[in-house]
């Protein structure tokens, strides 16, 4: 036997191998050229001969090349379908990108679907987060905000949990706490301004001295008041704002020393606010000092300022309510004609700003969260469905080597590319839904112009995005990857490994999508009835066809009654003679405009209450016919005419409401009884007698049950004027207004209107925050359901297409059509019933968390749940419909054969 | 002649790309030494397929590398010791892919060209 | 440990390209395209494999190029089956049969 050990090891000598190795090699590489050779032999030829031949395999090809590859490290081979390794991760992440593109044009119908799904998903998100951001999370634009407080006295025996301060209340706390750096009033003040263009009326407040301080905020032109100017007479300095400035005044720096017309009186303009400086509201334009008198200082018996504080560093808010509790106890025995029932209550100011609205936000943050979830479902499914096709190509590149984790890849490429494109066009959704938003958004929400898409809700967006890419991502392609190929490729053309567990886990994809749009759906209808509900209350007076608008006499013209008289009887007799008008009336405030003027009255032949218990009655000041052209029901007695003037000619009278004649005399004919307002031994006022009893009238909002209302006669009160006129007309209200308008100027050029609207107008306006809440969770409710029938219906299909071949075999073992149809629709309604009924037992929890935002309907209403499974399982019906038509139609001999 | 080269590019792929696929199914039932497989693959494709020893050893040594399968040196009674390849259960799960990998592939071709295996 | 690839076509991609364009001519992504669909979506050719067969097998002499109008009004280069193509085609085509064949032998145990 010869040697071939020598030749192969020459061969190896630049290998470098460890000796044993190389030993080893040799070894077995020596023994296949012996067999070789003795194979040779015995085929007949020579030693030599057979030598040769089995040299000449080993000279044949190179063996140090491909030893060294394998010995070394493993080289790559070229391919066709991408690279392995790390080798270039960067240009591997752009072939799958391009990869992943082009899968999805391949399909653009199953893409659409799951981009527009994904993109109503985000952008409603997107929206919402913009909103909540905007208004619930941004910090108020002062100093410090959340040192910022509001002080209300605390009057709820009263009926009054968070009243409005007076004076020498106000006063006193400022004097007597330690835990505030500093305390400021503000009171609503309007002027009209005169003497340059048109007379207009300006809403503005007036405020202490060193309000802007506390707020941190300092004029852009000019400078803030003085302390001095905060006393009567050196207080006729105003602030305007930078609108104001711009509009009136050409933005005209000039404008600082220089006295603008307010009231008919002159005010020196002393500084302007930046432009976005919006205080207390966006309306206020102008302020001044609040140079209280010491007759209003010493005012503790009427409240109606607003008490703003800055809390001093390391004092907590708990400290500084328990400081003002303390101070309003000592008032309460100081002054117990006044204080007795009255507390102080703190509160940030910026709870104060978004209280209201937290609730709801917070139900639109959920609802949007749930939207979201349904569109990831939907998609989750639609790729579920198309990794189950793709089983073949998947099966292949496995055997054929593919790594896993590439293929996954892969996949995950592919859905983030999907919620990539979802995200920017929601992103673009949610930015065109934002600016229609903010024209419905009901306006005493601060900051709501401000709403914009900013960095934070971008972020949010992209990390949405990618993070639903991931998720329903992850589950179709660690589903793909996974199976048992040898199953897969078993059942050819069939979907064998998508099979039972991946139709179980689509079918748990829709139960979920049917029992969260189910809530949502409930969630919405709750809010429909409960807005119905709302506007079905009757608001104790007929709103159609009345005009309304704001005429405030200012003092220096109008310094008394008398003269104040004159102006509307003139305004009345007017307006009433123009064509269309059928009666005009004047009042203090119209009903859900403002929260309403109250006093507290004494009743004859009722003992003195204790101070706290004195009566509080709404009161309107009002002229003759207001009743008639308010459309107020008079349910007895007779309603004021031109005969009752003014005290000394005509006797006192007073009507009632409703409500206040059956609390003050319960089964009682309230006629020809006597009020006086204020406490009995008050000789300013005189007892009035109650000539008539008219309907209640919601004053607040249509939700809140009405309170003791009274009215009287312009002609003889004068702690409050009238300052708003309704017109009653046939013909389309505003269209009256420029008219009205200038029949005011007729009378006085100097007296501007404001607030011209429609009385329904106004009423709809009351309930603006409930319609808001409402639309918006139908639109997403609405959303859902379209997403959540698109997934069914997807399911269906697919189930459908799968089927096929099982179908066949039914009908060719004798189902009928209809059987089929039957059966279809069966699958379907199955997982929709189940849906539901989780739907149901998790509505029950959740509807509980709106039942504050409801009115007038149970947050279990068994209608609602009832209409709304019914609805839900009918669209549900719908969309298992087409598929189900399309299974009949199944050819039993095509699917058997096809198989 | 330019034909000839053209088709040994086909011949050399195709080979080198089924190699794996007919080694391990060689080893799958009994363990085998190099030159057993070697002329078991000549003789079953009657002289269609051949690898010399530059091919098979590399081969082998890299499928042993991957633990698909795993060389013994073994001495039987009264010859030298040799070294049996067989197939480890990794490699099992391999033989299975692959075989299926290759049918499908396979098939795909034969649905390109229209040309049909019996 | 990398894994090894084994080139997808198995040296076939001369065949399929020869193939893809056994009756009509077409221009390179075509190729790919008609290749993919040929095969049902299961073998994908990327452009960095084709474009160096297609002038390998164009300076063979079995393909030839010329310049055309695609379907968006495009200049495109267009390539077409010659004569000696269509005889590699089918001796590739035998070449396949055979090797396969063979494989199989192996496979099934002789």
């Amino acid at each position: 036997m010869p040697d071939f050990k020598e030749e192969i090891r020459k061969r190896l000598v630049a290998l470098n191998l460890a000796p044993t190795r190389e030993n080893e090699i040799v070894e077995e590489l020596s023994q296949h050229l012996e067999d070789h050779y003795e194979q040779s032999l015995r085929t007949g030829v020579s030693g030599d001969e057979a030598y040769d031949a089995a040299l000449n395999e080993l000279r044949a090809s190179d063996l140090s090349g491909p030893l060294k590859q394998i010995e070394r490290r493993v080289q790559q081979e070229p391919v066709v379908i991408g690279r392995d390794g790390n080798a270039n991760l960067l240009s591997d992440l752009w072939q799958d990108l391009r990869y992943g593109l082009r899968m999805l044009a391949k399909n653009p119908g199953f893409a659409a679907v799951a981009v527009i799904a994904l993109a109503l998903g985000i952008g409603a998100n997107s929206a919402i987060f913009s909103v909540v951001n905007t208004v619930l999370l941004r910090p108020l634009p002062y100093k410090n905000p959340e040192r910022l407080v509001m002080v209300w006295e605390e009057n709820s025996k009263q009926g009054f949990p968070r009243d409005t301060p007076s004076p020498a209340n106000f006063i006193d706390w400022r004097d007597q706490n330690h835990v505030f750096e500093s305390m400021a009033a503000i009171v609503e003040a309007s002027f009209n301004l005169t003497g340059a263009g048109d007379p207009e009326r300006i809403d503005g407040h007036g405020v202490s001295a060193g309000l802007f301080s506390l707020l941190g905020v300092e004029p852009q032109l000019g400078r803030a008041f003085r302390s001095e100017e905060d006393k009567p007479g050196g207080s006729h300095v105003v602030i305007i704002s930078y609108g104001l400035w711009q509009r009136r005044f050409g933005s005209d720096p000039g404008i600082i020393g220089n006295p603008i017309n307010l009231n008919g009186k002159s005010f020196i303009v002393v500084g302007v606010m930046p432009r976005t400086f919006q205080f207390p509201t966006r309306k206020d334009q102008l302020w001044v000092p609040l140079a209280f008198d010491a007759k209003e200082a010493g005012q503790r018996g009427s409240h109606y300022l607003e008490v703003i504080a800055r809390i001093k560093p390391g004092v907590t808010l708990q400290q500084a309510q328990a400081e003002m509790t303390t101070i309003a106890t000592r008032l309460q025995q100081q002054y117990p004609e006044t204080n007795t029932s009255i507390g102080a209550v703190v509160t940030p100011l910026h709870e104060q700003v978004v209280g209201d609205i937290k609730p709801a936000l917070l139900v639109l943050l959920g609802a949007v969260a749930f939207v979201l979830l349904i569109a990831c479902a939907n998609v989750a499914n639609l790729l579920l469905a198309r990794a189950a096709v793709r089983q073949k190509e998947i099966a292949l590149r496995l055997a054929l080597g593919a790594g896993r984790a590439r293929l996954i890849r892969q996949f995950l490429t592919e859905s983030v590319l999907l919620a990539a494109l979802g995200g920017g066009i929601g992103l673009l959704l949610a930015v065109v839904g934002l600016s229609v938003l903010k024209r419905f958004i009901p306006p005493n929400i601060s900051q709501a112009q401000a709403i914009t898409i900013d960095a934070k809700v971008l972020i949010f967006t992209v990390l949405v995005s990618i993070l639903t890419g991931l998720i329903f991502g992850l589950a179709p392609a660690t589903h793909a990857a996974n199976f048992n190929l040898n199953d897969t490729l078993k059942e050819s053309g069939r979907d064998s490994a998508a099979g039972s567990r991946g139709n179980r886990i689509r079918g748990l994809l829709v139960i979920s999508e049917v029992a969260v749009s189910f809530i949502l759906l409930i969630g919405a209808g709750l809010l429909i009835n409960s807005f119905l509900h709302l506007r079905n209350v009757d608001p104790g007076f007929r709103a159609e066809r009345a005009l309304t608008m704001k005429i405030v006499l200012p003092e220096p013209r109008y310094a008394d009654k008398e003269q104040r008289g004159v102006f509307y009887r003139e305004l009345i007799r007017r307006v009433e003679t123009l064509p269309g008008v059928s009666s005009a009336a004047v009042a203090t405030n119209l009903p859900l405009t403002e929260s309403g003027n109250s006093v507290g009255v004494s009743i004859e032949g009722h003992a003195d209450p204790a101070p706290d218990r004195v009566p509080i009655v709404i009161t309107r000041i009002i002229s003759p016919r207001y009743f008639e052209t308010m459309g107020i029901p008079l349910l007895k007695g007779r309603a004021f005419t031109e005969e009752d003037k003014s005290e000394s000619e005509s006797p006192s009278v007073i009507v009632v409401s409703e409500t206040t004649a059956r609390s003050f005399w319960p089964g009682e004919d309230a006629l020809g009884k006597h009020i006086k307002v204020g406490s009995p031994s008050n000789n300013d006022n005189k007892w009035l007698t109650v000539i008539g009893v008219v309907k209640d009238v919601r004053q607040f909002e249509l939700v809140v049950e009405p309170k003791p209302q009274m009215y009287l006669p312009f002609t003889q009160a004068n702690f409050f004027e009238p300052r708003a006129l309704v017109v009653k007309t046939n013909l389309e209200p505003l269209s009256l207004a420029a008219t009205v308008r200038k029949t005011v100027w007729e009378i006085d050029k100097d007296q501007p209107v404001s607030d011209i609207a429609s009385m329904e107008h106004i009423v709809s306006e009351s309930v603006a925050r409930q319609r808001f809440s409402m639309l918006l969770l139908g639109i997403f409710a609405g959303l859902a359901l379209v997403l959540a029938a698109v997934g069914i219906y997807g399911v269906m299909s697919y189930s459908v297409a799968q089927r096929t071949h099982e179908i066949g075999i039914r009908m060719a073992l004798g189902a009928q059509k209809k059987d089929v149809l039957k059966l279809t629709i069966g699958q379907g309604l199955k997982l929709v019933l189940i849906g539901v009924a989780i739907g149901l037992g998790a509505a029950f929890i959740l509807t509980r968390v709106i039942a504050s935002l409801l009115f007038g309907v149970s947050a279990t209403d068994p209608i609602t749940f009832v209409a709304i499974s019914l609805v839900l399982i009918g669209v549900a019906m719908l969309a298992s419909l087409i598929p189900a038509l399309r299974a009949m139609k199944v050819d039993p001999m095509f699917a058997l054969r096809y198989q | 002649m330019a034909i000839a080269h053209m088709a040994s590019m086909l011949d050399r792929e195709l080979k080198k790309g089924s190699a794996e696929l007919l080694i391990l199914s060689l080893v799958q039932d009994r363990p085998r030494h190099g030159y057993d497989i070697g002329q078991l693959i000549e003789l079953r494709s009657r002289g269609t397929l051949r690898f010399n020893i530059a091919s098979l050893y590399p081969l082998l040594y890299r499928l042993e590398k991957r633990g698909w399968i795993r060389g013994r040196w073994v001495e039987k009674a009264g010859q030298r010791r040799r070294r049996y390849y067989r197939l480890t259960s990794a490699g099992k799960k391999i033989l299975a892919a692959q075989r299926d990998g290759w049918r499908e592939f396979v098939e795909a071709i034969s649905l390109i060209t229209g040309i049909q295996h019996a | 440990m990398a894994k090894e690839k084994p080139d997808l076509v198995y040296g076939t991609l001369d065949m399929l390209i020869l193939k893809a364009l056994q009756h009509d001519p077409r221009h390179g992504l075509a190729i790919a395209d008609r290749i993919q669909q040929m095969s049902k979506d299961i073998l994908h050719v990327e452009q960095g494999s084709l474009y160096p067969a297609l002038y390998r097998l164009e300076a063979q002499g079995w393909i030839k190029a010329e310049w055309g109008v695609s379907d968006n009004n495009r200049k495109a280069r267009y390539y077409k089956l010659t004569a000696a193509g269509r005889k590699q085609l089918s001796a590739e085509e035998e070449h396949w049969l055979r090797i396969t064949k063979g494989i199989d032998l192996v496979l099934a145990g002789g």
